[in-house]
């Protein structure tokens, strides 16, 4: 049954996919002006002059003197072969920049997934167990600074410090010497070494909103009659909030897997930009402003699928977990 | 010229006094390059490699220098401190245009022809020799391949016929145009013109259908190609695109070159090695550049990279750090980051003009706008003085557009006239104008009986104080009456509005200050998507009156000094003409300024050497790769 379930979610992925193609591409194409457009503008900043010969020439190369819907089977043609045409701005092969990018984006993606469970699963527990303690008001307190301060902000205010006052090298994810060099011990030491303050930045929002939910659904629980018969039977404490509410509670854990994955491609852009981090959310913010509509479009689908498949997970993890979830 | 340019050629002849003649040294190398199975530094040299006289004196090899880049879009950074390596070049003073990977040149009497001498044994960065057979090929095989350049860009046409090449020997070529060129010397002197010696033809023939019959299996088996001259592109590079540092494998004839991957999206760095068959030495033989290594990180925020230059972490670099604001932080942190600061004298006239719209599409504001008294009034009813306070920190100077005081071309008129503070004296000229009448909020009334309102766009993402700036204009303008909005907008929705003519006024600065020749579109209609103030005009004149909308005759004789100076060979000769255009557009006063720009500064490790401490910015000087960076070195 699940496994009709799953095949079932999978097929309907494909006329969905169909339909935010369509949507991507008009999105894309919505702002006023094309990649010339822009390309032009840059240009001019800079006083440079380009020909009228050299613009028709670009206009052409690229296909954007084509009607919209010309343009647009083009690539979905391409596309189905698994061609993503060239990044006009890059004048490199699509598919190359995104994956370039894609590998240390989910390294840092899951180490900032594990950091934010890993933190905020026991102090939420615990400030729900412990309602009103001192700790629990200590964790609410950091839990409403974390919610309300822009990781980008405390990014910009690590990094000063970390430059100014402890002479660290703190953009990127890895020290000059091994940026270019192959994989080594060394560099993945070094890797670890850099990348606390990404996952501790993109990590602070996170981890207090999954808090304050724990702390919520907890409380809803401690007080079900259940609970209570539970603990009139004689059961430990500790094992008795383990077993029973907290397994209740967990659920909303399971559903950030589901906006995890469109995470890697999207979550945090800012964030990584001021951090000098190599991950797509940068990329794709630098292609929708150029107006490479190729590169932006990938972005924008693989963007859309990861949703897709990241809700899929989830509740089928939700299904696993929780018997009370029906699946139809 | 100005101040830097004596200094730097009082530099150059007490250091040329003092030389020995070459033919008694062997040539030197850098030892990083021992033991690294190369022939021996002569073998690798030209017959007669370029002598270089470094700005203050010879200096040692090794070191590293490290720059930022701002993450995407920023490969012209390499471009300008590698250099575009051209056949000429320009002088490190900005003054004349002086051989590059040419050696010499002769002009034919009408300097529609040319040729150049180039250097006998010079070789490619793999060793290959480099010939007269590279220029060939980029003439005959790209040039004039209807795939490759469906439009051959303008710097080679003229007359509508495209240049053609002749091969005198294995070093001498000689090109020719189908009619007089004399700035095409000067032409090959910027920064995108160096296509001619740009692609080895070694090692790009495999990419082309003449030389290599089955390379439509190569764009089969390349993914996202669909054509060879995309192929080509992408493994050759383009003049002006990141796929230019891209490929290590490509043959180059600059003083560094890119090693690994290069510069894609996914960087995170970029190393560059020397050339180990650079064509420069130095006075005393030694085969530059003197620094091994050119290390890029990438950030993609400015914020950033002044960061890693407070920090010492970046040894020579202006770009994205050198603005008004960042100055007082950056000379804070001279001593702890280990850096000193070099001054970065833009080009620019005017850092904010003011580009009235002649060709206003609404006949009524046309005429208004067309009123040289009403121009006058609107100039002296702002305030600049207050202005270069608030909002450029008192450092600036009123000024209108044009050539700077320092450089030769200088037009007072031009430059200075209407930009004290008068508003008695521009309402007094409005009034004369007809533009008496005046609605409830004091605001004058056009003949039509619409209010005088400007609605202005400026692009506030790059030039947020255009916008402060504006609103202080907004203050003066209303007690003489006349209305502005202004709105902050997305930079090419603001370059759309502008090429589809519906502005009233374009908020922007002004180019021409140390380049005027080459930066001429303030004071003629030439620069299809920036001379703002008559877009119709420059298409008019670049289609040959077939487009657009017939210019003024004062525009129209300017545009005829303009053809003239394109073709005049006399540089002389060029400037009088220059004057002469100058002097008519001072009279037209058609568009106004308020500042000069402020020079703004750039970081340069204490240690490194031969780095000017003023250094022009501009993109047609593309600095600071004329003041050779290969002649930088880290003292001891």
């Amino acid at each position: 049954m699940i496994w009709r379930f799953i095949i079932k979610r999978i097929l309907w992925m494909i006329p969905f996919m169909f339909a935010v193609s369509v949507v991507a591409f008009l999105l894309i194409q919505a702002p006023p002006g094309d990649y010339l457009t822009t390309y032009i503008a840059k240009l001019g900043e800079s006083n440079e002059l380009l020909d009228q010969a050299s613009i028709d020439n670009l206009r052409a190369r690229f296909g954007l003197d084509q009607p919209l819907y010309v343009q647009y089977f083009k690539w979905v043609s391409n596309l189905v072969v698994g061609d993503f045409g060239m990044s006009f701005e890059w004048r490199q092969p699509v598919s190359d920049l995104v994956w370039e990018r894609m590998g240390l984006t989910m390294c840092l993606s899951f180490a900032t997934l594990l950091f934010t469970w890993a933190v905020a699963f026991p102090i939420g527990v615990y400030s729900a167990v412990r309602k009103y303690s001192i700790g629990d008001y200590i964790a609410t307190t950091i839990g409403f600074i974390g919610l309300a301060t822009p990781n980008f902000l405390l990014a910009l205010i690590l990094m000063y410090i970390g430059v100014v006052h402890f002479g660290a090298d703190v953009g990127g994810l890895f020290s000059p010497e091994y940026k270019n060099a192959p994989w080594s011990w060394g560099k993945v030491w070094n890797l670890i070494e850099h990348l606390w303050l990404p996952v501790v930045v993109l990590g602070t929002s996170a981890t207090a909103s999954l808090i304050r939910i724990m702390r919520a659904n907890l409380l809803d629980e401690l007080n079900k009659p259940y609970v209570d018969t539970a603990r009139a039977k004689g059961l430990s404490e500790f094992w008795l909030i383990m077993k029973y509410p907290v397994r209740v509670a967990l659920n909303p854990f399971i559903s950030t897997i589901g906006w995890v994955l469109p995470n890697l491609v999207s979550g945090a852009v800012v964030t990584a930009i001021v951090l000098s981090l190599p991950t797509a959310g940068p990329l794709m913010l630098q292609a929708l402003l150029s107006q490479d509509m190729y590169l932006a479009g990938a972005f924008v689908l693989l963007l859309s699928s990861l949703t897709v498949i990241g809700m899929l997970i989830s509740d089928i993890l939700l299904v696993l977990l929780d018997p009370r979830v029906k699946y139809e | 010229m100005n101040k830097f340019l004596r200094k730097a050629s009082f530099a150059s002849v007490a250091v040329g006094a003092l030389m020995i003649p070459l033919s008694a040294f062997a040539f030197q190398d850098a030892p990083s390059l021992a033991g690294k199975g190369f022939p021996p530094v002569d073998e690798r040299l030209p017959d007669d490699p370029e002598v270089v006289t470094p700005m203050s004196g010879v200096g040692t090899y090794g070191g590293t220098i490290r720059r930022f880049l701002s993450g995407s879009n920023d490969h012209n950074s390499f471009l300008r401190f590698v250099g575009p390596q051209g056949l000429t070049r320009w002088k490190s003073d900005f003054s004349q245009v002086i051989p590059n990977v040419a050696e010499s040149w002769e002009l034919n009497e009408v300097s529609s022809e040319f040729t150049f001498h180039l250097r006998k044994g010079m070789k490619w960065s793999d060793g290959h020799p480099f010939t007269a057979d590279d220029i060939m090929f980029f003439v005959e095989d790209l040039l004039h391949n209807k795939e490759f350049y469906p439009n051959p860009p303008a710097r080679f046409v003229v007359g509508g016929e495209v240049m053609t090449a002749e091969k005198i020997d294995d070093y001498t070529v000689k090109l020719k145009f189908a009619a007089s060129y004399g700035t095409f010397l000067t032409e090959l002197a910027t920064p995108l013109a160096q296509e001619p010696v740009l692609w080895a033809m070694h090692y790009c023939q495999q990419f082309h259908p003449k030389y290599n019959s089955d390379v439509q299996s190569l764009v089969d088996s390349s993914e996202a190609v669909e054509d060879w001259p995309s192929l080509f592109r992408l493994n050759c590079g383009e003049v002006e695109a990141p796929n230019r540092w891209s490929n290590a494998e490509r043959p180059t004839l600059d003083p560094w070159v890119v090693t690994g991957d290069g510069y894609s999206a996914g960087s995170t760095q970029v190393i560059m090695e020397r050339n180990p068959y650079f064509w420069q030495v130095d006075t005393a033989g030694n085969q530059l550049p003197y620094v091994d290594t050119l290390q890029w990180g990438v950030s993609q925020d400015a914020q950033a990279i002044l960061l890693e230059a407070i920090a010492g972490n970046v040894d020579m670099q202006a770009r994205r750090i050198a603005n008004l604001s960042n100055t007082p932080v950056l000379y804070e942190n001279q001593e702890k980051g280990g850096y000193k600061l070099f001054e970065r004298a833009f080009a620019d006239s005017n850092d904010m003009a003011i580009h009235f719209n002649h060709t206003h599409k609404d006949p009524v504001m046309r005429e208004f706008l067309r009123n040289k008294d009403v121009r006058v009034a609107l100039s002296l009813g702002i305030d600049r003085e207050e202005i270069i306070d608030i909002v450029y920190q008192g450092v600036g100077e009123p000024w209108q557009i044009g050539p700077l005081p320092q450089h030769v071309l200088y037009n007072e008129k031009l430059g200075r006239q209407h930009t004290d503070f008068d508003p008695d004296r521009a309402n007094e000229l409005l009034d004369a104008a007809g533009y008496s009448e005046k609605n409830g909020d004091g605001i004058r009334l056009l003949p039509n009986g619409e209010p005088i309102i400007f609605n202005v766009n400026y692009p506030g993402v790059e030039t947020p104080h255009h916008g402060d700036s504006l609103e202080i204009i907004k203050d003066r303008w209303q007690d003489i009456g006349i209305g502005l909005n202004a709105t902050s907008v997305e930079r090419s929705i603001y370059y759309s509005r502008g090429e589809a003519n519906e502005h009233d006024f374009m908020v922007w600065g002004a180019p021409g200050g140390l380049d005027p020749t080459l930066s001429p579109r303030d004071v003629l209609a030439v620069h299809p998507q920036a001379s703002w103030f008559a877009i119709p005009w420059t298409r008019w004149y670049l289609s040959g009156g077939t487009e657009g909308e017939e210019p003024t005759e004062s525009m129209k004789k300017r545009l005829e000094l303009y053809d003239a100076f394109k073709s005049e060979a006399d540089p002389e000769k060029g400037l009088e003409i220059f004057r002469e255009i100058h002097r008519i557009a001072a009279d037209e006063f058609e568009i106004i300024g308020i500042t000069q720009r402020p020079n703004a500064f750039g970081v340069v490790n204490a240690k490194l050497r031969n780095v000017p401490e003023v250094i022009p910015g501009s993109w047609m000087y593309p600095d600071p790769a004329p003041t050779l960076p290969q002649t930088y070195y880290y003292a001891e």
